[in-house]
């Protein structure tokens, strides 16, 4: 195989203001895309995050409380986000370790029968880079979800977000047709790789659980603060192209008790405006490609 | 050299006052900080920590979080500069000149005073010759501008201990990693001395943001709070105030309207003038004491 591409050889840089506006039916201006997170961590390696740091800084293993802290997500906090979603009547799109369809199916069929589409997010959690057998866990991935769901999954999502240079062929290979990892825009974009085009769609690392409660360290009112100035930017921008709002949440921060009434306020706000959509990443997949010049054009 | 031989202490209260034309009793200068991440070294910054910590490489969120400053949030940003009739000064790394250009040619096209900011973004101390990256900046910036940089900003302000030899040496005028006053002062060097222009590293919003971890309307109390006091203590001698921002922190569209509101606060106010760097610096070398 000959040297992998770098970003800059997948996709040209493009200055938002110099492209052709998009356009989206029926009057909306603005799609929320809300991501639930499930994963699975496994008590033989070191937890993914840590709420409580181990004593003395020096991490051992097992770590039971930091397991048992995201275990309460899947137990309990999850639960909250069915509720909640199921009273606002969205189906979010669910970013899922395809291990939690063999681990956790209670809490996978629950989103299958509220049909939230299944996006694939490898096959446990831990950093990309860190597989063996990449394009193996890719293809297990995917063949789990698919026969949990009976359809094999449009989008994919890294583990945090992670990806090796080869990781865009791999995943056009194994059918993915969108991915979330590059969060480096506000519209959706082509890249290219070998096998294939992939679209990227917005996803957000800043709208997101994890930085601003567990890397920034905000007040549980922040999440929907910092939703809310985005949401109020991007609706004015939507005055003149469509914008992508993206809300990333993990049961076991934002299902907390203490944190659930923020997301609760913040979609109360959002669907009080006008030409304001709930899509799941499909959604805006299916949406995009049927508006831009076929797959293959560059961003 | 040494710093200390660079430079001697001087207390701000002790010196003869400076004062800025037109009544203006201060000066602002906002800079935007344009960088090219390169794919295969460890990003600068991180916004998410990777899946049981480490810095794997490609980082590609960290990558991308980046990117989408210069393709979305610069963008942003602009329209604020242009609104508001501000002026803008640019650090940009000489590399960003080639993979961003409508960046580039959106700052020219508004006249905005271009400043080298290394010819890519790592501490200058791991820059392999640090002569040829200084000058090299400096080339790509005059073929872009058709004019070379007077300042320079060191990424993340870093500098070995013969940057200021080396800046003067290759031309250039003044320099902004010596945020140790409120007003310009002359840096010594192996040849002629060299001004240092006031810029900031805690109105700023790496710092805020990134390092403090504070909420973005962090960047707004504490730019006011700054500037409050700054214009207080200019009522005898001119000070200088700087406002730094990133495109891909500020840009967001959560920390927008802090940027925006900041700056329509302070242009609210009387005798505040707006400049650029250079223009700070060609104001100090007219009235200031002479060259050491």
């Amino acid at each position: 195989m000959t040297d992998p591409m770098i970003p800059r050889d997948r996709c040209d840089f493009s200055a938002i203001v110099d492209r052709p506006r998009l356009k989206l039916p029926n009057g909306a201006r603005i799609i929320i895309w809300t991501i639930v997170n499930l994963e699975v961590w496994d008590i033989a390696k070191p937890m993914a995050r840590q709420v409580i740091p181990a004593p003395t800084g020096i991490p051992l293993l097992p770590d039971v409380p930091n397991w048992s802290w995201h275990e309460y997500g899947m137990r309990v906090g999850v639960w909250r986000f069915f509720d909640l979603f199921r009273k606002l009547d969205i189906a979010p799109t669910l970013s899922i370790n395809a291990r939690v369809c063999e681990d956790y199916p209670r809490v996978a069929q629950q989103a299958k029968d509220a049909g939230w589409e299944f996006m694939g997010h490898a096959y446990e959690q831990g950093p990309i880079h860190k597989e063996p057998d990449q394009r193996a866990m890719i293809d297990r991935s995917m063949k789990v979800i698919e026969k949990f769901t009976g359809k094999r999954p449009t989008g994919w999502l890294g583990p945090g977000l992670t990806q090796t240079l080869e990781t865009p062929e791999y995943l056009a290979e194994a059918g993915v047709k969108y991915i979330g990892d590059w969060v480096y825009d506000d519209e959706p974009t082509t890249i290219r790789t070998a096998k294939g085009p992939l679209v990227t769609l917005p996803y957000t690392v800043e709208l997101n659980d994890i930085p601003m409660m567990m890397v920034q360290h905000h007040g549980s009112d922040h999440f929907a603060k910092r939703a809310i100035d985005s949401f109020d930017q991007l609706y004015q921008e939507s005055e003149r192209r469509p914008k992508i709002l993206s809300l990333a949440i993990h049961p076991y921060i934002s299902g907390q008790p203490f944190r659930i009434k923020y997301l609760r306020e913040l979609y109360d706000y959002l669907n009080k405006f006008d030409g304001v959509v709930h899509w799941n990443g499909e959604q805006i997949y299916d949406w995009y490609t049927s508006n831009v010049p076929g797959p293959g054009a560059t961003s | 050299m040494l710093p200390t031989e660079r430079i001697a202490y001087s207390p701000i209260a002790n010196r003869p006052p400076l004062k800025l034309p037109n009544g203006a009793r201060m000066a602002m200068w906002v800079i935007v900080n344009v960088e090219e991440w390169d794919i295969k070294q460890t990003m600068p910054r991180t916004v998410l920590t990777p899946p049981a910590g480490g810095s794997p490489m490609p980082d590609i969120p960290n990558w991308a979080w980046h990117e989408y400053g210069n393709r979305v949030g610069f963008w942003r940003m602009l329209k604020v500069f242009d609104e508001l009739k501000i002026p803008g000064v640019l650090a940009i790394n000489g590399s960003a000149l080639a993979a961003y250009p409508p960046i580039a040619e959106a700052a020219l096209q508004r006249g905005w005073e271009f400043m080298g900011h290394g010819f890519t973004q790592r501490n200058m101390q791991k820059v392999e010759n640090e002569r040829e990256d200084i000058r090299n900046t400096a080339d790509v910036i005059a073929a872009v501008t058709g004019k070379r940089p007077r300042g320079w900003l060191g990424p993340g302000l870093t500098e070995t201990w013969e940057t200021p030899d080396l800046l003067k040496e290759e031309g250039y005028d003044y320099v902004a990693d010596w945020v140790l006053d409120d007003q310009p002062v002359w840096l010594k060097t192996k040849t002629t001395p060299i001004v240092n222009v006031p810029y900031t590293q805690e109105c700023n919003d790496v710092a805020m943001m990134l390092i403090q971890h504070h909420r973005a309307s962090e960047y707004y109390d504490r730019a006011i709070d700054q500037f409050e006091q700054i214009y207080d203590d200019a009522a005898e001698s001119a000070r200088v105030m700087a406002l730094v921002v990133h495109p891909y922190i500020m840009g967001a569209p959560h920390r927008l309207k802090y940027f925006r509101r900041t700056l329509e606060t302070i242009r609210k106010k009387p005798n505040v003038a707006f400049m650029t760097g250079e223009q700070i610096l060609d104001w100090y070398l007219s009235i200031g004491p002479k060259a050491p």
